[in-house]
Order: C-alpha cells, then structure tokens, then sequence
C-alpha cells in the first residue's frame, strides 16, 4: 500500500513539473529575445557565408599568383613584376578573410600546424630563405615556416625601399625563380587540401557537431577567433610598436608585409574579417545569423552587444586615424595613433574574450571542471 | 560530569560495536575501479605533458609551492604508481601499502598546480586518506587469500560511519552553498549553462525549456542538502538512488566534469544496509568463481571478528580530520565582501559549480630604470585553462605576476614594477575590474589576511 502511496507521489510530482515547464515554455512571451537559439543554422550560415566563400577567394587568388608568377618566370620585366607584386596583394588580402578559420581541415594535423602558421609566418626569415635558394634544398615540411608562405613570397618580390630595379636583378637568378614558384605551388596545395576537404565531408561535420563542448564547431570557431582577433593586437601592432616588455624601442621591421609596405592595409583587413565573423557578415556586407545573434539570445546578451559595438566605434576611429602608409612612416608621423590604436584594441579584448565565452558557455579547454 | 561522561561512553560504545565489513569492501572495490579507470584516462588524454610538464610556469597552493612536476618521464612512473595502487586498492592486494601509494602519487599530482582544483580531487585525496585507515581488506580481497588468518566480517562501526561522514559532508555543503540569492532566485549560472546544452540527445530540446534552470536549482539544492537523510532510510532509498543516477547522469552530459559523476555514484552506496552489499559481494564472488574456477578458495577460511576497538591516536587525527571539515568551508565569514567575487575562503569548500565567471588579464611589466612600460601576452607563459583560471583568481593573478617580475629580471628588465588590468564578468553581468589596476602586484605577498587591493563587488 505504502509503496504504491510513494510511486504515486513521485509521479505526481514529476507530471506536475513537466506541465509547469510546458506552461512556462509557452507562456514566455515577455522573454521572447529568449527564443531559444538555433546554433545549427548559426553554423550552416558560418560555413555557406562566410568560411567556404573565404576559402574559394584565397584558392583563386592564390591560383592568379601563380599565373602571374609563371608570367614573371617566362619574361620577367617592370610590367610582370608590377603584376606579380599586384596578385600578391590581392591574395594575400584575401587570406587575411581565412585568418580565423585555423580549426578542421586547416587545423594541426600531426608535425603540420595550422594553415596559419604555414602559409602566413611573420616575420620572414631572410637568412634561411637565402639558405634554402643557395643550398636548393627545401621540403616546406620543416620547422622553416619563416621561410616559407606569403611572407617568404613578398620578401623575393618586394623591395622595403620600393627599387624595381634591385628586385629584377636579384630574381635573375634561376634559383631564386624556381624558390618562389614552389614557394607558391606549396601554397597552393595547401589551400588546395584544405577547401576540398571543407567541400568534401567536413563541411556536414562542422554543422552536424553544434554542441558548446570544447570539440564543438562553436567552440573551435570561437577559439579560433578570439586568436586571430588577439594577433592582431600582440603581434601586428604590439610587437612592432616594441610595447612588450623588455623591447627598449620600437621595431618596425618586425611588422606584417614589412617589404610590401602593406602592413596597415593588411590589419586593417584583418579586423574587417574579424568584426564581419562577429556580425555573422559575409563579405559583400549581408548579414546573417552570427555570434552576435547567438548573444541576443542569451542572458546578459543584449548588454554585452552594447558594450561591443561602442568599443567596435573607437576601434574603427582609431583605425580610421592610421592612414596605410609604410610602418617604420607612421612611426614617425603617427606614433600616438598607433599606440591608441594598441590601446582600443586592448580595452575590447574582454568584449570578445572572456565576457563572450562566459555568457554563451563556451568550453574553451578540454580538461574536466568542477562538477556536481 | 558524570552524565556527560555516560554520552561519551554511549558514543564510544555505539562507536565500536560490531557491523558487517560489508559496506567497506564494496567501498574499497567501486573506489579502486574508478580510480584505476580514471588514472589510464589521465594518462590516454595526454593530460601528463598538458598539465604537467609542458607549462613553463605553475601555480602553486599556498604552502606548497614547494611541489614541483618531475621530468615527463617520472611523471608516467609516478602516474603507473598511482594506476597499480588503485588497483591493489579494488582488489585488496597489499591494501594498506596501496592506499597509502594511492595517496601519496594522487594528492602529489594534485598540489602541482592550483590550475586544475577540483573539489573532486580533494574528495579523492580524503577517501584516499581515509582508506589508509579502514580495515576494508579483511574481506572479499587478496590478502586474505594470502593471509586467511586477517579474514573477517564484521568491523567496529566508526569504520563505515566516517566513510558516510565524509559523503555526508560533502553533499550537505554542496546544498547550502547553493542557498544564495543567484542560485535559487536568478537561476544562475544555470541560466547560461543550460541552454547552452539544448543539442544534447533525447533531454536537450527539455534541458532547454526556459523554466528548467529554475526547476534544476531548486531540485539541485534540495538534492544536495537532504540526499544523505533520504538514502538513509529504507523506504526512500531506491527513489534517493534513482535520483543520484539521475543528478549526476545529467550533470555528467551537460558538463565536462570527467569522473565525477561516476565517484559520487559509487561512493553514494555507502549509505545501502549491510545486506545489500553483502548480496551484492556474494553475487560478484559466485560470478567470480564461475569465470575463474581458480580462484576457488582451497581452504575454508573461517572469518574473524575485528578486533573491536578505536584506537585512542586514531579518534584524535578523525576527530580533527571532522573539526576540519566542517568548520574550514566556512572561514569566508571572516573575509569581507562577496565571496564568489573575491574568491577568499572558496576553496576546500565543496563549492561545485555554482558560478559562471570569466576574466580577462592584461599584464603590464614595468621597467623602473627607464619607466617603459611593457605588455605581457599570458599565452606566451600560460596554456588556456591556466590563463582561464587565473584571469578571475586574485591569489593566481598576484602569483603570475611574481613571475612575471622575476622572468622579466632575468631577462634585463631593472627592477620591474607588475600591474593588471583585471576585467570579469560573474554570472552574466557586464564585467567590471577585479582588482586595483595600479598596485605593484610584484611587491604584494600572498597571505591569510584580507586582499585589499581587490575592489569589492559591491562598491
């Protein structure tokens, strides 16, 4: 009798539960910011807008370099140089919309790091390039990844003090020439790889797997951001500005497309990308389901967008005050702007971080927490 | 004085009356499995060379920091060590030296780095230590089958009463740390946690309704603070058991909390009567013994009675050993201002899961010869959960920053002056500073007494 009494109880109890979240469920008009959010789509929209879009532009791009380079080798003069240097700046551009996406099929991957690391080292290594044209032995499997990439590409192509002249005569070289093509074609397959893979099967992965665990889509993507958006700040700007401890002066040689003179406009792409992943914007402008969406949804959300998108203006004020000339120019006319700009930079660093992580339960490690 | 005398001699007496080793044993074994099983997964995640030896810098408990990690390869000795002991803990087999190894290798990893606190692992370090003293090998082991003469059923109650003790204690604080105004009436962090879990299969679309954070803190608090009385009692029990399974099988799926909810699970049976763990021995041996005819026992072994007695020495370092326990989690009384902001007192606490915080740190390293000031990138020293922890942790962030000024010495920085800019958010809330962003954290000391230099919450 008791025990029935018990069993009774007990799921009365819990029918009345489960009908009170019903009741609460539907009734939560007041909430309806708190319509629960569709991460699925959010990846989906990621994917379709803007990583595979990001992907196909870097492939082709890098493919044009490569014609142009091809040109460059058959006659090399001032007008397919200026049309090589030309490709590479569009290409390299480009990369800087593919910069976050280091997770996947252009994740590490055994002794090979992330896509980044491997086509994108700054600064480049002068003296191993030299040592890689004079010896003609080079694998791009080493540890050399200042000797190889983009950047490897713009210091054979490139002059800092902007002398046609000194880099026609250097590239006569038929070893210099046969470096910067397999050099490119290197790129190429790695880029190849990682967007055939992204076509092939990863692609469902990465929307089929839309938890919020460490090995989530969103997690990897969220990671991969804030790293991306972190670089530009500590490396991009702060180790050339010297504002790492121990660096007496500024060192405007360790900047981003140093022989190119690109250095601002390449940052200044770096952020586009960075702000466009956070609105869930593709590159022609049209805005889609993204992080920021995903916070409308969530407790303390609305709050935090308003807080970003303030600190995303003095961003953009204070890029807007860096005119893209050369670094080590800057240093002398703009000095306080690139600091200021270090310095917004620094303040919307928690915006992105650690408040955004919070507020979306993002697991950012893979150890255990604390449990219950 | 002589009445009082009488309720210490009744305790006594209720103390060291005979009760079946049973609950003991299934204690011994559950454990030994867990902590075997939990040890290969350390080390199959890779977690040594992560947590051990590939930082450059580790976080300290405050006076510990005389632990250090040993070279990646006496890491694997020490983690094969702790492997081995659990399972001669499970199997009985040199039980006590086990235990004690058991002890030793776990509470030794643990005290490496403040980074990886759990109070699991402090749960852990305790049963470990408690097993050191429990005569939980007299039965159902292989040192009795070694020594048959140690065999015995029944052992004075203190043994099983401190194992439920400890459960007890455990679960209760949890409870009532659980009692604050976020927790029941904000239904935070469960708020953010939950939705967050709405991909999950089966419960998810449930795990996401917006009223179940409400419902799953107050279920969560009223679980943790009564479980023990409803375990404790027979009609309730398999209801009460049902709903550990069910607590710690969902918590387990929403949260990365590893074996936790596995060790709660096992070590909840302790509060089962002595003939359902016999039972359940019985049938693990007849299964045993059908598998491995082997293990037959050759000759009858004529089970004792332990010697009935607790040990003067013994009850002083348990009596102490409770003190302890229940009166440490509640030193944050002495602190002032809000402990989930300050973190004063929090630890050692059984305080599981109950906030969401996050924070930011930005180091600056001034050198006082030339007053330029430098910026530390923290993942150039700190791996991810490192620099997590310590970016909301006053003692961690006041520990990097002695670092950070002894590194940037060695490295030609004159005298350097260490300041952080500390931004967290708790439990949703904008994130706000932390601490002081003027004070040179390089000469502060870590101590006891209250951290001025954190700003108090509700300023």
């Amino acid at each position: 009798m008791k025990k029935k009494l018990i069993i009774l109880r007990f799921f009365s109890c819990l029918f009345l539960a489960a009908s009170l979240a019903l009741v609460a469920s539907c009734n939560d008009d007041e909430g309806g910011k708190k319509d629960s959010f569709d991460r699925t789509r959010m990846l989906q929209h990621y994917a379709d807008a803007l990583i595979l879009p990001a992907y196909n532009d870097l492939y082709s791009n890098i493919n044009a370099l490569h014609e142009a380079a091809t040109a460059f080798d058959a006659t090399p003069n001032a007008q397919t140089l200026q049309n090589l240097q030309q490709a590479w700046e569009t290409a390299y551009t480009t990369w800087q919309y593919a910069n976050a996406y280091n997770f996947g099929p252009a994740g590490e991957a055994g002794l090979q790091k992330g896509l980044i690391e491997e086509i994108a080292t700054f600064p480049a290594s002068e003296s191993k390039i030299e040592n890689a044209i004079a010896s003609g032995t080079y694998n791009f499997r080493d540890f050399n990844r200042d000797a190889r990439g983009f950047l490897a590409v713009e210091y054979l192509i490139f002059d800092p003090e902007n002398n046609p002249e000194k880099i026609l005569t250097d590239l006569q070289s038929t070893a210099r020439r046969e470096y910067l093509l397999a050099l490119i074609e290197n790129m190429q397959s790695r880029v190849a790889d990682v967007l055939e893979n992204w076509n092939d099967e990863y692609k469902t992965e990465f929307i089929r797997n839309d938890g919020t665990d460490a090995g989530s889509s969103t997690a990897q993507l969220y990671n991969e951001f804030v790293r991306s958006y972190e670089s530009i700040k500590n490396y991009k700007l702060g180790l050339p500005l010297g504002l790492r401890p121990g660096q007496a002066a500024p060192e405007p040689t360790k900047v981003e497309a140093y022989y190119s003179g690109k250095t601002v406009k390449m940052f200044k792409t770096h952020f586009q990308a960075i702000e466009d992943i956070w609105y869930g914007r593709a590159k022609d402008g049209a805005d889609g389901i993204g992080f920021r969406e995903y916070l409308e949804a969530v407790e303390g959300g609305p709050e935090l967008i308003v807080a970003t998108e303030n600190q995303l203006k003095a961003v953009h004020e204070a890029l807007d005050a860096v005119p893209e000339l050369p670094f080590s120019d800057l240093l002398q006319t703009h000095a306080a702007a690139l600091d200021n700009l270090h310095t917004e930079l620094q303040k919307h660093t928690r915006f992105f971080k650690s408040d955004m992580s919070s507020l979306l339960g993002i697991s950012i490690t893979y150890s255990s927490g604390d449990g219950d | 004085m002589a009445t009082s005398r009488m309720r210490l001699n009744d305790i006594h007496t209720s103390l060291v009356r005979p009760v079946s080793i049973a609950p003991l044993v299934t204690f011994r074994v559950i454990f030994g499995v867990i902590m075997t099983f939990a040890t290969i997964r350390f080390v199959a995640l890779g977690w040594i060379e992560d947590h051990y030896t590939d930082p450059i810098f580790h976080f300290t408990y405050y006076g510990f920091s005389w632990v250090k990690p040993l070279p990646v390869f006496w890491m694997y000795v020490v983690h094969v060590i702790m492997g081995l002991a659990a399972l001669g803990v499970m199997l009985g087999l040199y039980y006590r030296l086990s235990a004690v190894l058991l002890f030793l290798t776990f509470t030794y990893t643990e005290l490496i780095d403040l980074t990886y606190y759990l109070n699991h692992y402090y749960f852990v370090s305790i049963a470990c230590a408690l097993l050191i003293l429990l005569p939980a090998n007299r039965w159902f082991s292989l040192d009795v089958r070694r020594k048959p003469e140690i065999a015995a059923t029944t052992v004075p109650a203190w043994t099983v009463f401190t194992l439920k003790l400890q459960v007890a204690i455990v679960y209760t604080y949890a409870g009532l740390a659980k009692i604050n105004h976020d927790w029941l009436f904000e239904a935070l962090p469960l708020k953010i946690w939950m939705p967050a879990n709405d991909k999950l299969p089966i419960i998810g679309w449930f795990l996401a309704l917006p009223v179940m954070p409400y419902i799953f803190s107050w279920l969560g608090m009223l679980y943790d603070c009564t479980i023990v009385y409803w375990l404790s009692y027979s009609k309730t029990r398999p209801w009460a058991y049902a709903s550990v399974v069910f607590f710690h099988s969902v918590t387990g799926l929403m949260f990365q909390i590893g074996v936790f909810p596995l060790v709660m699970m096992g070590c909840a049976l302790i509060f089962f009567p002595a003939a359902w763990h016999k039972r359940l021995i019985d049938r693990v041996r007849i299964f045993l013994h059908r598998m491995f005819p082997a293990l037959q026992e050759r000759t009858q072994v004529v089970p004792q009675t332990a010697s009935l007695s607790f040990p003067g020495p013994l009850k002083l370092l348990l009596a102490l050993h409770f003190t302890f326990q229940i009166l440490f989690p509640w030193r944050y009384l002495l602190y002032p201002g809000n402990l989930f902001w300050t973190e004063e007192g929090y630890r050692f606490s059984w305080r599981v899961m109950l906030m969401e915080k996050a924070g930011t740190a930005t180091f600056y390293v001034k050198d006082s010869a030339t007053n330029r000031e430098g910026i530390v990138v923290n993942s150039e020293f700190l791996n991810a959960h490192q620099e997590k922890q310590m970016a909301m942790q006053p003692d961690m962030i006041l520990q990097f920053a002695h670092f950070l000024k002894s590194w940037y010495a060695e490295r030609g920085v004159q005298d350097p002056q260490v300041r952080a800019e500390v931004y967290v958010t708790l439990n949703a809330r904008p994130s706000r500073l932390l601490i002081d962003p003027n004070i040179n954290l390089a000469s502060v000391e870590d101590g006891w007494k209250p951290k001025d230099w954190i700003i108090r919450y509700d300023e």
